[in-house]
């Protein structure tokens, strides 16, 4: 979107107020020039990176190289390595595009964690369920049951948000651990595989595994979900529902003016965060690892939010963002385990190398978590001052309006 | 001591330019501040006057001239260096940390560093320092490192500098829930504490009520007379007539006219000088043709935790008709302004726009042709958005621009091309950020989305606060154009000129509650102020029963007859006095 920043001066008129007041003027820049500025910065952050990372593994005594070549086979060096990063990338992508919903109407969740952890139940119980259905039918009411499951889990902390304001971080991140908890009471007591020593379920039913696309990797056909999802998630964010959430996170007072209802976008967000957080633990389940384990979350939940910012909330952009910490993963623990090198270092490094990014991205991040931050912030305002933000309406408390007016919003046309 | 090399000259600048890509914003400026005397800097939005005061505060360098403070030779390179070198700019969007208190403001941020001609270093060896800067004696200078927070001292400086200056600032209460008039001050307090020499004031009355301007001007004559020079940025003539020593006129980056005496010369050329064609200051209101009540709004009752809230506020609006709501701010416009556009829920009454009842639904408001320019532009745009997606804001949905629930990119584009430039919108790129467009397009942007199509009703709330000739006039005129095409205006407003401008009638708010109602030729700054003070608050109880009802009914057409004449008045009236009358008859 190249832009003719200066206006028209004058056009006969003597006021230049298009031209505003001088400094406001956009500077002039060709996409041309913002592209290889974008391509240098770019670079230049992953080498200090890189080079960061250098120094710290020639300090513990090993081959900056070596490990970086360890991280770049493991990640793309052969079919396998292709398929983990894709595999690992998958699910990663998913939580994404689910938290960049909530980002960009100004909702942060951090409880796909949790969601995930539900979706992955949901999804074995739907095998037992199943487990004599045809796959074509078994598969996507697995997923669908993921899906449900992950919503399910973020129902009460979305429901508490959008009627009593109670803040997402903190609700969400707590549900992460009732998930958590849960998880290990299910494997450690109904749901322990018999023999098993370490606590894991049974082999999840025959009919709900999603088989493997590409022979001897562990690339299974959920991945295709993905490439569903991004489609999706690009129809989102031009349909005229994304444009009112987009709204909403933008200016929630413009929305309230609007007639657009606030409570509804910020349920909505934070359901949807949570369904496809549930879909992700459906392809954790029944795609990647067939059963049940007390870390099979992983930190896909806290990754996902990663790539949806990292990503600027775009669906291309989660993409690339999904592959770029898949590789890193996948590669990380490749480098661990042909160089010896220890894990932690290796997620230092993989940390190095996101900050690289992060900083290359910073100001779309900083767009993003503008947003969301404001709103978190506009939320503990309003609890407080209710009586105020109700009459403020359209130039006070920006959240009290649609959040802290009494009553429903979607309701005061009965009124 | 520096100040003797020339101790009649506060700050000088020859020759100054300054482009922004191919936009010359300033082009061999020449502009001299005397110690002592307050300098108005006049002209239009995107003349160059911010541009120049941010060059003084050292927020911008100049691409070539020179400048010289207090007989120095001064090249700031940030903000930073030209506040440790006395200078203060005090800017629309104030800079204090809102969830501090004015204490703890007054310490965040003083400046550490001093830079040449800073009055520390300058001033050691000589003995004339209060003589010649007085000011600079006011604040407590920089403390030794490591600075720690000495609540009770800053507590006392903003006690003292508040005594000194007769101001009532609070030195503990969080400056959030301060009027802006008082965050104002604080501001102005805080960089006399900085050791200010020299203030940059950049349109400080744009968001002030008439007392609070007077208060503010009588602020400014008294620093001056303490040696405190000024730099006074503003468009409205009247209230530089009453301030400045001499006044410098910018008009697209150049100097028009240069240090004129102010005492003496006239306005209405001065008006000229600025815009360039003094037919903008033009007002031509439309005559009153009344037609149907077409806003209804009976009874209205809102409880509020800060202000007044509304107390039985009934007002009805014919089509064609504009209703000036006035009042000073703080006295039920906001809430006004919410509960007639459906945005908050009133306690009791209800609000009617061609009979449908929208009383808290913004969405049915917007359906039967509801149309909002609220005061806060932040609050009617999103900044982040293009021009393209702000203007379709309220017609997503429309067949036009989306299939099936996507929207239709190309059709939405074309759309806002087509709007901005219908509006004049500038630059009138779909692709834009709203964010980038200035303080008068971001309002052409916003009345292009909300009146794209005529509204039933209008309530515009400062539709033209703060926007140059060009700007206001273009929106005015689009005021007009909604009552002449038999819209009901309702223009809310503590600004009495805009209100005599653009209504047939007028509305007093006070405390809540209406307290008089008159045509527009019945409107003198006497009653009005009297009435806005609250002076008439007992008489809310014995009105006559049509004007207890709101003006509608036979109340506003017994008006009907008055403004027919004042609408002839209006186009009679002189060009230049729109620009110069108001509150402060007899300065031109």
């Amino acid at each position: 979107m190249s832009v003719t920043a200066e206006g028209p001066p004058g056009g006969g008129a003597p006021g230049t107020s298009g031209a505003g007041d001088g400094t406001r003027v956009p500077r002039a820049d060709t996409s041309f020039e913002r592209a290889t500025i974008g391509l240098g910065t770019s670079l230049l952050a992953v080498l200090v990176a890189l080079g960061l990372g250098a120094i710290i593994l020639a300090g513990s005594g090993d081959n900056p190289l070596t490990a970086y070549g360890a991280i770049l086979a493991g990640s793309f060096g052969d079919s396998f390595a292709i398929g983990e990063t894709l595999a690992r990338a998958a699910p990663l992508a998913i939580v994404g595009i689910g938290a960049a919903v909530a980002l960009r109407a100004g909702v942060i969740t951090i409880g796909a964690q949790g969601q995930l952890i539900a979706g992955s139940i949901g999804t074995l119980v739907a095998g037992f369920v199943l487990r004599d259905a045809p796959p074509a039918a078994a598969i996507p009411l697995a997923a669908l049951a993921g899906a449900v499951f992950g919503m399910v889990w973020v129902l009460v902390p979305a429901l508490l948000r959008a009627r009593l304001n109670v803040n997402e971080i903190l609700s969400t991140l707590l549900f992460n651990e009732f998930a958590f908890l849960l998880l290990g009471y299910l494997l450690n007591g109904p749901l322990k595989e018999p023999a098993a020593i370490t606590p894991k379920s049974d082999p999840l039913a025959d009919s709900v595994i999603l088989g493997d696309l590409v022979a001897s990797t562990r690339l299974h056909a959920g991945v295709l979900a993905v490439v569903v999802m991004v489609a999706l998630f690009g129809l989102w964010t031009r349909s005229t529902m994304g444009y009112r959430y987009d709204l909403f996170g933008e200016n929630p007072r413009l929305a309230h003016s609007l007639g657009i209802p606030g409570r509804r976008i910020i349920l909505n967000s934070l359901l949807i965060s949570g369904a496809l957080a549930g879909l992700a633990g459906w392809l954790q389940a029944a795609g990647l690892l067939g059963r049940l384990y007390v870390d099979i979350a992983e930190e896909i939940g806290f990754f996902g939010l990663v790539v949806a910012m990292l990503g600027g909330a775009r669906p291309l952009g989660i993409l690339a963002a999904a592959l770029l910490v898949g590789a890193l993963q996948a590669g990380g623990l490749h480098m661990q385990a042909t160089e010896g090198i220890p894990a932690s270092l290796s997620d230092v490094i993989q940390a190095l190398i996101l900050l690289g990014f992060a900083v290359r991205y910073a100001p779309q991040i900083a767009a993003i978590f503008r947003r969301a931050v404001r709103s978190v912030g506009e939320t503990l305002g309003p609890v407080v001052r209710h009586r105020g933000a109700r009459t403020a309406g359209g130039t006070g408390g920006p959240r009290g309006g649609p959040a802290g007016a009494g009553g429903d919003p979607d309701g005061h046309g009965e009124s | 001591m520096s100040g003797d090399t020339n101790p009649a000259v506060a700050f000088e600048a020859r020759g100054v330019s300054r482009r922004f890509g191919a936009t010359v914003a300033l082009d061999d400026v020449d502009f001299d501040l005397r110690a002592g005397e307050i300098h108005a800097l006049v002209g239009e939005n995107g003349a160059g006057k911010t541009t120049l005061a941010k060059i003084v505060a050292g927020a911008l360098r100049p691409d070539s001239g020179t400048l010289r403070l207090f007989g120095e030779p001064y090249n700031p390179r940030r903000r930073s260096e030209g506040s440790a070198a006395g200078v203060a700019h005090v800017r629309q969007q104030l800079s204090l940390v809102r969830g501090l208190t004015v204490a703890q403001n007054i310490e965040l941020g003083r400046p550490r560093r001093q830079v040449a001609g800073a009055p520390e270093e300058t001033a050691a060896p000589g003995d004339g320092e209060d003589a010649s800067l007085p000011a600079a004696g006011r604040g407590a200078g920089r403390r030794p490192w490591p600075r720690t927070f000495n609540a009770k001292a800053a507590r006392a400086e903003v006690e003292r500098l508040a005594a000194e200056l007769d101001l009532s600032v609070p030195p503990d209460e969080l400056v959030d829930g301060l009027p802006l008039a008082v965050r104002q001050q604080a501001e102005i307090l805080i960089s006399l504490a900085w050791g200010a020499r020299l203030l940059i004031l950049d349109e400080p009355s744009s968001a002030l009520g008439p007392l609070e301007t007077e208060a503010l001007i009588e602020l400014c004559l008294r620093l001056r007379s303490e040696g405190t020079p000024i730099i006074y940025i503003s468009h409205r003539l009247p209230e530089l007539a009453e301030l400045a020593d001499r006044l410098t006129v910018l008009r697209q980056g150049r100097v028009v006219t240069a240090g004129e005496e102010v005492a003496g010369s006239d306005l209405r050329r001065i008006a000229e000088l600025m815009v360039g064609d003094l037919s903008l200051l033009e007002v031509r209101r439309p005559d009153l043709e009344l037609g149907d009540v077409r806003l209804e709004a009976d009874g209205l009752h809102l409880a509020a935790e800060h202000g007044p809230g509304l107390r039985d506020v009934s007002l009805r609006v014919r089509a064609g008709e504009i209703v000036g709501v006035v009042g000073v701010a703080g006295n039920g416009q906001e809430e006004l302004a919410s509960v007639l556009t459906g945005q908050a829920t009133p306690d009791g009454g209800t609000v009617r726009i061609d009979g449908t009842d929208v009383t808290g639904s913004p969405g049915t408001a917007i359906a039967t042709g509801m149309a909002l320019l609220p005061e806060d532009r932040t609050a009617g745009l999103a900044a982040g958005f293009t021009l393209a997606d702000n203007l379709i804001a309220r017609r997503v949905s429309d067949a036009e621009f989306a299939r099936f629930g996507v929207r239709l990119r190309a059709s939405v584009r074309r759309h806002a091309r087509a709007l901005a430039q219908r509006f004049d919108v500038r630059p009138p790129e779909p692709a834009l950020r709203a964010a980038s467009l200035s303080g008068g397009n971001q309002q052409k942007l916003m009345a292009a989305r909300e009146m794209e199509r005529d509204p039933a009703v209008l309530v515009a709330a400062g539709p033209t606060k703060g926007l140059d000739p060009h700007a206001g006039r273009a929106i005015r005129d689009r005021c007009f154009e909604a009552a002449a095409r038999g819209g009901a205006v309702v223009i809310i407003s503590a600004d009495l000129d805009e209100v005599a401008d653009l209504s047939h009638r007028v509305v007093v708010l006070s405390g809540g509650r209406v307290t008089d109602r008159f045509g527009v030729e019945e409107m003198t700054s006497a009653r009005l102020g009297a009435v806005m003070a609250g002076l008439h608050w007992d008489r809310s109880g014995e009105r006559e029963p049509e004007e207890a009802t709101g003006g509608g009914g036979d109340g506003s057409s017994a008006d009907s007859g008055a403004p027919q004449d004042d609408g002839e008045g209006a186009t009679g009236r002189h060009p230049g006095e729109a620009a110069t009358r108001g509150g402060k008859e007899g300065t031109s």
